[in-house]
């Protein structure tokens, strides 16, 4: 339970850093202007470097993982997503497991039953929590745009509309609000209940959950209990997009800070972490290669030149020799 | 196999949200009766109408406006009760002119906070928005 336990105390204290720096500290343009551009030099830069470092490593072979027939001969049919001929079918595969999770979709879980019996069936909730989270957490960035344009970009116009379509309250209420907490609590208690999980689960698999909970717990506080001034906010945010380092232009609620500290501290700590998977899953050998491996010769580029000696020169030194054994001879 | 699963289940989560949103229209106008009022009741002439101060502080109806309006619309309309009393005993009409009473004198005295936070109220859905009326 340490391993759940320390990543709490540490979100704990991350909350409490921010509310009594600015409540008791005043320090409303450390924690407004100062970290927030920290956070996100070091998330850019440090993506950048993380995703430059994989992008160098070479990949000499296909190690592409199949789950359909290959391409051969023209008549038979073969799977164009789960075993992809050219790289555009690669792509394709790529782009279908960032937006639906197809791996997860395989998941399956084994069972230990009476009898006893040894079981496997397919499991879909993981895929379903994990996309729910995802898009509910994508909808929540797009929706964040309108702190940070002066107008909405044209496309998450009908998305805001469509998130709050339900009009339960005032602010209209925000189906992902509702859909990223379930979410996130269901994927970290999954990670509590199942022994299996929680015995390889780490410190820095709570980590994450915790924090991006607590970013959107302060965020739905912020709009629908303790509210902010939102102009205020607007006005500090449009600074921050125009690289200003003018003073925060007005009181905020402490609650803003906090979610805003953590938020600076998400950034920063991607490129440290296991969420540099949102970078690295364009990278993932298993899906990005097209298995070709029958088609096209694939040689390691490091490996030593090798010197190879033809039958037809073995001949051409041995001639005389191998006439006089009245061996065969392909050329007299 | 996955293929047909994938296909089963995109099929299933197509016809739940379909019933879902159609569930979604439905409540909104068929599921209960509208509620109406017996007839719309005027502020009683007794009652002294204050308009030199605003129903709440400024801090409060900067985040809660919303929730007021709502409230008085739904009073209004649905319960015919149009008189709302401030706290320290004044009388307003629970209408929307009550606040343009005043505040229409600045024809984007909604629309400077709401275009610069891209808030879209649904206000003006069915309202003459003060921006319009001064054309």
């Amino acid at each position: 339970m340490k391993k759940v336990l320390i990543p709490f105390v540490m979100v704990a204290v991350l909350v409490a850093i921010p509310y009594v720096g600015v409540t008791a500290g005043g320090q409303a343009y450390l924690f407004g202007v100062i970290v927030p551009y920290t956070a996100a030099a070091i998330f850019l830069l440090g993506f950048l470097y993380r995703m430059i470092d994989w992008l160098k490593r070479p990949v000499p072979f296909r190690i592409t993982t199949t789950a359909g027939q290959e391409k051969t001969l023209d008549w038979i049919p073969y799977n164009r997503i789960d075993s992809p001929a050219t790289p555009m079918q690669a792509w394709v595969r790529i782009l279908l497991e960032v937006f639906f999770f197809r791996s997860l979709f395989r998941n399956t879980k084994a069972e230990l039953r009476e009898g006893p019996s040894f079981t496997f069936a397919s499991s879909k909730w993981l895929w379903m929590g994990g996309l729910a989270f995802h898009w509910s957490l994508l909808v929540i960035v797009l929706r964040h745009t309108r702190f940070f344009f002066a107008e909405l970009p044209g496309f998450v116009q009908p998305i805001e509309v469509a998130d709050r379509f339900m009009e339960l309250t005032l602010p209209a209420f925000y189906l992902t609000d509702a859909l990223v907490l379930a979410a996130i609590t269901f994927l970290f208690v999954r990670r509590l209940r199942d022994v299996k999980l929680s015995v390889i689960s780490l410190p820095t698999d709570y980590f994450p959950l915790l924090l991006i909970g607590s970013i959107a717990v302060a965020g739905v506080l912020m709009r629908y209990v303790d509210k902010v001034d939102i102009m205020t906010v607007k006005a500090l945010t449009m600074n921050l997009a125009q690289f200003s380092f003018d003073p925060v232009p007005g009181d905020i609620g402490p609650i803003f800070y906090v979610h805003l500290f953590l938020v600076s501290v998400l950034m920063a700590y991607i490129p440290f972490s296991k969420l540099m998977h949102m970078g690295g899953i364009f990278l993932s050998p298993t899906r990005n290669l097209c298995n070709n491996s029958r088609e096209k010769r694939h040689v390691n580029p490091w490996n030593k030149p090798i010197k190879f000696r033809t039958y037809a020169e073995y001949e051409d030194e041995f001639r005389e020799k191998m006439k006089k054994a009245k061996l065969p001879l392909e050329k007299e | 196999m996955s293929n047909r699963i994938s296909t089963i289940l995109a099929f299933v989560i197509a016809v739940i949200m379909f019933v879902a949103a159609w569930f979604f229209m439905q409540s909104g106008d068929g599921a209960s009766a509208p509620a109406r009022a017996e007839a719309p009741v005027a502020a009683p002439k007794e009652v002294p109408i204050d308009s030199t101060r605003c129903v709440a502080s400024t801090e409060w109806m900067k985040s809660h406006h919303m929730q007021l309006l709502n409230q008085w619309r739904h009073d209004s309309v649905r319960e015919g009760n149009r008189t709302y009393a401030t706290p320290d005993g004044r009388h307003f009409d629970k209408s929307l002119n009550t606040c343009l009473g005043c505040h229409a004198s600045n024809p984007m005295f909604c629309f400077m906070c709401h275009e610069y936070a891209n808030v879209k109220p649904t206000c003006w859905n069915c309202h003459i928005s003060p921006m319009e009326a001064t054309k």
